[in-house]
């Protein structure tokens, strides 16, 4: 695969929209399950994780926190509330049982709301808390290298989330230190909590802003996988510096009633959402509901 | 303090190479042979608290051994949410050093003053917290931090504190018995462990001898010792450079409510105010009731009374 890592194996640009409409499937059912919201984000980066964990991230099950492989690479999910898309492709990609899937967001499970490190060791870092994922990746990365480790360092950001002042901390960080080991993904799926990200930033550009900040910037369709792969495979876009894919979704994406609504941040789909959208996007869950 | 602190933490980068110490801009020449000796683990991150923390949690999380460098008061309440999520909630190897805490920036204002550090640094799970008194104490505690596993605030003063003689050595986790005494305890942590050596001083010479306790560790409190010399003292002062809500004395307040003694536990520190003028600290210390000579005299006049 790309830069020449190692992929257990390859899936064709059709097996992995598939798997995006399964993942988003589950995404439905798990908020439908624990009568959980936070779909918007968790649908918007669906896509994006698919090209990662499929086609991309050096990083191969099984994988355990006591036996990680030192080379693989670091992947932050730093947009902490989106993570039923993440636990749902790290299911399908058998880091983890299917069935914890059904478990989602219920007291003591592996896999709560925000993803917890303590509960799920195979995370490099615990989330839910914004802006403190290109930071840490930064920290990371900085370690890595003078451990002449070329292991690379991803982070996957929420637009919201570069509306913190430390986002841009680390961004500075990155480039002075020339690390084109770190890779930054914003997810600009243009809605956040209760406001849009292009009212609230001003309208300015965050590709022009990464540039800005001595990054390689480039924009992609964050729906497209094949673009996502052929931009990835690109990374780094140039040396000594820091790369940023500004990927642009749409909130709720895949499932109509959803898209783009400020509402599905925060609402728990009905048994009528669960059951059309799940006919919209023409796939099942992967898991079997109900059987923790 | 400080060239005990650059002069032990050399020693350590160049015992262990996994030592790496990153900066918010600040330490000018301090720290001029560390990055000169070992310029990629010398890490000037800017003005940029948030990932100071950062680096030193990635680092950590990779295996180092990060020492975080910045003022004390900007190093604890700028980037007191990364510390909780980033270091204390992951229970990171991270020691969080911490210049010039209390009132040691009296001039500069309020900006600098670090009286509420640890409120802040012991609300934190797993965050241990060792406030050294003098440059000796530094020398000690700062290998046995880095040693230890998790997170840890630690404290450096600024330059020519007197170092002092104590009955033991200084062990993380242990109050240090400074001056065998009895009747009263004066219990102190930080650099007020100075003054409250003055104030036994004062003391001893008007024939009254208090034990003299200093906490560098607050957290974990040593209840141990605390439950020891209750049994020996009738009362007990608590000296600190730090406001009433979280400190040293608010720590002890909280082992005394549910301790089995009797023993009376009174406080000297300032109150919950903001120190506005620009004042110098020993002046300060002066108004506040926090030099030796004022530590004395409170003293005195308790120990007559009881």
């Amino acid at each position: 695969m790309a830069n020449g890592r190692k992929q257990q194996r390859t899936w064709s640009i059709d097996e992995l929209r598939l798997k995006s409409r399964q993942i988003r499937a589950t995404c439905v059912q798990m908020a439908f399950d624990a009568k959980q919201g936070h779909l918007n984000g968790a649908m918007s980066c669906v896509d994006i994780l698919v090209a990662l964990y499929y086609g991309w991230l050096n990083v191969a099950p099984p994988l355990t926190d006591n036996s990680a492989d030192p080379a693989r690479d670091r992947f932050v999910f730093s947009k902490g509330h989106a993570c039923k898309s993440l636990y749902a492709v790290l299911a399908d990609r058998g880091f983890i049982p299917l069935q914890w899937l059904s478990g989602y967001a219920q007291n003591d499970s592996p896999l709560p709301m925000h993803p917890c490190k303590h509960a799920l060791g195979i995370l490099e870092t615990s989330a839910g808390s914004l802006g403190h994922g290109l930071g840490m990746a930064t920290g990371m990365g900085y370690a890595l290298r003078l451990d002449n480790n070329p292991a690379r360092c991803v982070a996957l950001l929420s637009d919201g989330e570069c509306n913190e002042g430390s986002t841009w901390e680390a961004a500075m960080f990155a480039a002075a230190h020339k690390m084109d080991s770190v890779l930054a993904i914003v997810d600009y799926n243009r809605v956040q909590s209760v406001g849009r990200t292009d009212s609230l930033t001003g309208g300015t550009s965050f590709e022009e802003k990464f540039r800005a900040f001595g990054w390689a910037a480039r924009t992609v369709d964050g729906h497209d996988i094949a673009q996502i792969l052929a931009t990835l495979s690109e990374v780094p876009f140039e040396r000594a510096r820091p790369t940023a894919i500004i990927a642009r979704t749409r909130a709720g994406a895949g499932v109509s009633f959803m898209e783009d609504q400020v509402l599905w941040h925060y609402r728990a789909p009905s048994q009528d959402d669960l059951d059309r959208a799940l006919a919209e996007l023409g796939a099942r869950p992967i898991y079997t509901p109900g059987h923790a | 303090m400080r060239r005990a602190f650059s002069e032990t933490l050399f020693k350590l980068a160049s015992e262990n190479p996994r030592v790496a110490f990153i900066t918010g801009d600040l330490g000018f020449q301090v720290f001029d042979q560390f990055e000169k000796a070992f310029p990629q683990r010398y890490i000037n991150v800017g003005v940029a608290e948030a990932q100071m923390v950062y680096v030193a949690a990635g680092m950590a999380s990779e295996g180092w051994s990060p020492i975080a460098y910045s003022i004390a008061s900007f190093a604890t309440a700028r980037p007191f949410e990364q510390l909780r999520f980033c270091v204390a909630y992951p229970n990171l190897s991270v020691v969080l050093v911490g210049a010039g805490r209390g009132y040691t920036y009296g001039t500069s204002g309020v900006s600098h003053h670090a009286v509420d550090d640890l409120a802040l640094m012991t609300a934190l799970p797993n965050m241990r917290v060792v406030i050294p008194g003098d440059p000796g104490e530094i020398e000690q505690l700062l290998p046995q931090v880095m040693a230890a596993k998790g997170p840890a605030y630690f404290t450096v003063g600024r330059y020519g504190e007197p170092r002092y003689n104590a009955e033991e050595p200084a062990v993380l986790g242990k109050a240090r018995l400074l001056r065998p005494g009895k009747s009263v305890a004066i219990l102190t942590t930080g650099e007020m462990a100075n003054e409250s050596l003055k104030a036994y001083e004062i003391l001893k010479s008007v024939g009254m001898t208090p034990l003299l306790y200093q906490f560098h560790t607050v957290k974990p409190l040593d209840t141990q010792t605390l439950d020891a010399i209750s049994q020996r003292v009738a009362a007990i002062v608590v000296v600190e450079e730090h406001l009433p809500s979280g400190g040293l004395f608010s720590a002890i307040a909280s082992w005394r409510a549910t301790a089995d003694t009797g023993v009376k536990l009174m406080r000297l520190g300032p109150p919950d105010r903001f120190a506005l003028g620009a004042v110098q600290q020993q002046e300060l210390r002066r108004r506040l009731g926090i030099d030796g000579a004022s530590i004395a005299e409170f003293c005195k006049t308790l120990w007559r009374k009881l």
